[in-house]
């Protein structure tokens, strides 16, 4: 069996969520099939600027090819054609003209797809969102597999979106709540689908003690892993713990680890250690008492599974659908809606071990039982027997012509979202009209 | 949040948040929203009273919002009989002239210019009255801010003024009902009781006492009182000439004389048997006319203790001064005989 893997970026380097996600993904893979990357010259995913030498490389025994992007990102036409799609009536056209603007445009990797998708059992391509997911796809027609990684942001309420999700021959879900939204969105229930998530390579002997020698950190504390950001929702984070900070009873510090694009408080009890290697964030998250994760978009956090994996608790941002619905499915996290939550949860995790050690054992368990590699490998394998056995789905839509691309009879993407409904899976309710308002500002806002 | 207990070993997340929420919830008080609390901390109890709503600078406001009236420039033309054949070249507007009467000959152009000429003027005379009435609106504009500003400082300075009154006449009707509380209270204190010789005063006596109006004026009367006791007291103490003479008058006492009354009081009561004082039938029965008489204004000791306590507890009013009346009347009753009780002043046509 022979399987591609296109991803907008990759590399030993690259970290992004998604990345990261094809990275394991592939490396997996490869144990079982012969698989190669196709993916672009670019490692900044602002700028997409061409850094790497195009031709093909290994990296960890996977073959890689590395294909030209045309054009940077322009941040300034992208925000103008965002603002367009987003908030107003628009066209089909202005959406592709969204899309070219977003980038990686790379026709170099579309046509070297179309050209030899007929080599291929199957195309995996990793995030919907972007032009290699999008013209490749439909470039490798019937062997297309998507792994959206959809986060509940405006970009899923583009109408360009909607047929790509409907005509691909899988999709591999990282969450049941992503697999709602994008039935929701799109009506695509007839598309077969897993929902599989991503292991890690988590070590089965952390080093607690030797991160504390290390960074000379004494007393518990509670960790934040991922890049330090306000669409990450660590200005709020930041905001809540100072008040806890204000409670004498309270001991614990905070530890935030990654690549700081915010400025953080200076307080003796919140440490920024910026950004670490794999070894070392296992050892930090094996020292904490808990993680947090405080971001409003999620597709899989794969940190709160890393966390999980070690026996750590996760106290979550409960208005992220995802978090939310895995903190209720593992019995391993507690989750907050305002900063009154967060202090209970918090203390109550700080102070009550029983109920900590508990909630790690659950995530332990969890993790083990759902996200665990041999699991991932597992429904991959029997997603591709299962297309073996099934005909091929007809080839995607051809995009519409030169009138029809001018039409401005489409919905704001913002409409299109607030309309779509939220809560875990299982539990979801139609948005309310407030809610989804206030998440559509604090988008803007982001 | 440090009793938060879970006892179950398979934890349930949503039950714990519940559990967390209550206690918050608890914590908290009321589970308000952020919003909810803003809104009622914004809620204005007495919004007529707030002084910031009352814009006491409106017409100023008005007029800095609305600048001085200026009549636009409204285009207009005029039109003479010259003004179709104008031109500023001389020669031309001399050929014009000289083929008039061959232009004439087509048509005649005098009625139009008549026509364009009326126009021009209406149009100027329609200008001006339309400045004139915008001028005059905008005159009638700031009058009219002007009565809606008085009108607001005047319903402001009503509604401070009913409220004041309202006060006011909580503040009287407080004051009637104690006051009546009061009268009803000295009332059931001072009982009346006939002696046996007014009683047996003849009807007809009585009868010729009523239809013939007494000599008011001859008569030394206290001011008419509102109490019905109060001209008993009076008029008992008219026939003893001491009561004058002893005291003030009526209604103007000092505080020395009162407690020097009640010193006396004191002194008769420690003196006298305790049968007599309290008006026993035993003490009724004795010829001593003093304690007759004591029995006979069956004023007892506490009930003129309370008296006293009324007259030194509170302002001094009609109760009070009936209450020295009384005790006017309990003094004089010792020097004499009792004299015959008064009739009811109040059937009398003077004293209405």
């Amino acid at each position: 069996m022979k399987i591609a893997v296109v991803v907008q970026r990759y590399g030993p380097a690259v970290n992004g969520g998604a990345e990261l996600h094809a990275r394991y993904i592939a490396e997996h893979l490869a144990r079982h099939a012969q698989v190669e990357v196709l993916t672009t010259c670019a490692t900044d995913y602002v700028t997409w600027r061409n850094e790497l030498q195009p031709g093909v490389e290994q990296v960890n025994g996977v073959p890689v090819r590395r294909f030209r992007v045309k054009h940077e990102r322009d941040p300034r036409v992208f925000a103008k054609r965002s603002d367009r799609v987003f908030d107003e009536r628009h066209s089909i056209g202005d959406e592709l003209d969204w899309l070219d603007a977003e980038g990686p445009t790379s026709p170099a990797l579309v046509d070297h797809i179309a050209k030899h998708a007929a080599g291929f059992d199957y195309c995996l391509f990793f995030s919907y969102r972007y032009y290699h997911a999008y013209y490749g796809a439909r470039a490798a027609s019937g062997r297309a597999i998507l792994v959206p990684t959809a986060e509940r942001d405006a970009t899923i309420g583009l109408s360009i979106f909607q047929p790509l999700f409907r005509s691909v021959r899988a999709l591999m879900y990282n969450s049941p709540e992503e697999r709602a939204m994008i039935n929701a969105v799109s009506g695509n229930e007839a598309v077969p689908g897993v929902v599989v998530g991503i292991g890690s390579n988590v070590p089965s002997n952390p080093q607690a003690a030797r991160f504390r020698q290390k960074h000379n950190i004494r007393g518990p504390f509670a960790i934040y892993v991922g890049r330090v950001d306000r669409n990450k929702g660590c200005n709020e984070l930041f905001e809540y713990f100072q008040d806890y900070l204000k409670d004498p009873a309270g001991k614990l510090s905070l530890v935030l680890i990654g690549h700081s694009l915010l400025e953080i408080p200076h307080h003796p009890r919140i440490r920024h250690l910026g950004f670490l290697d794999d070894a070392d964030k296992f050892d930090a998250i094996a020292a904490a008492e808990l993680l947090i994760m405080p971001s409003y978009y999620e597709s899989l956090s794969m940190v709160a599974l890393e966390a999980w994996a070690l026996g750590r608790p996760v106290l979550a941002n409960g208005k992220c659908d995802v978090l939310r619905g895995q903190c209720i499915r593992s019995n391993a996290g507690l989750y907050y809606d305002d900063g009154a939550e967060f202090l209970g949860t918090l203390e109550a995790l700080e102070q009550n071990r029983w109920l900590a050690g508990s909630l790690g054992r659950n995530g332990r368990q969890f993790y083990r039982e759902q996200y665990d590699w041999p699991v991932i490998e597992r429904k991959y394998l029997e997603m591709f027997d299962r297309l073996k056995q099934e005909a091929p789905r007809p080839i995607i839509d051809p995009l519409p012509g030169w009138f029809d691309r001018r039409r401005q009879d489409l919905r704001a993407a913002e409409e299109v979202l607030a309309g779509l409904p939220t809560g875990p899976a299982g539990r979801q309710q139609a948005a309310a009209p407030h809610r989804a308002a206030a998440d559509a500002a604090g988008r803007r806002r982001a | 949040m440090a009793e938060f207990n879970v006892r179950s070993d398979s934890v349930n997340v949503e039950q714990i948040m519940e559990q967390l929420r209550a206690r918050i919830r608890e914590k908290r008080g009321v589970d308000y929203t952020e919003q909810q609390i803003r809104e009622l901390a914004a809620v204005k109890l007495e919004k007529f009273l707030d002084p910031r709503g009352v814009r006491s600078d409106l017409l100023e406001q008005f007029r800095k919002a609305q600048p001085a009236y200026e009549p636009p420039e409204l285009p207009n033309f005029a039109f003479e009989d010259s003004t179709l054949f104008e031109s500023h070249r001389a020669p031309i507007r001399w050929l014009r002239k000289l083929l008039l009467p061959i232009l004439k000959l087509f048509f005649n152009p005098n009625p139009l210019i008549q026509a364009l000429n009326i126009q021009a003027r209406l149009n100027t005379m329609n200008a001006e009255r339309e400045a004139r009435r915008e001028a005059t609106r905008r005159q009638l504009d700031q009058l009219y801010y002007e009565l809606i500003h008085n009108l607001v400082v005047e319903a402001t300075r009503l509604g401070i003024e009913v409220k004041n009154l309202k006060m006011r006449l909580e503040s009287v009707s407080s004051r009637l009902e104690f006051n009546e509380r009061r009268a009803r209270a000295l009332e059931s204190v001072v009982v009346y009781k006939p002696s046996g010789a007014e009683s047996e005063r003849p009807p007809r006596q009585q009868q010729q006492h009523q239809h013939q109006p007494a000599p008011q004026p001859q008569r030394s009367q206290p001011p008419p009182q509102t109490t019905a006791y109060a001209p008993q007291a009076a008029e008992s103490a008219a026939p003893a000439p001491a009561a004058p003479a002893g005291g003030s008058p009526q209604g103007v006492e000092g505080p020395g004389q009162r407690s020097r009354r009640r010193r006396r009081r004191r002194g008769r009561r420690g003196g006298g048997s305790a049968a007599g004082i309290m008006g026993s039938p035993a003490a009724q029965s004795t010829s001593d006319p003093a304690a007759g008489a004591i029995a006979g204004d069956a004023v007892t000791a506490p009930e003129t203790d309370a008296v006293d306590d009324y007259e030194s507890g509170e302002e001094g009013g009609d109760a009070a001064s009936a209450a020295q009346a009384a005790d006017a009347h309990h003094e004089s009753s010792d020097a004499e005989p009792r004299p015959a009780p008064a009739p009811d002043r109040s059937e009398e046509p003077d004293s209405q």
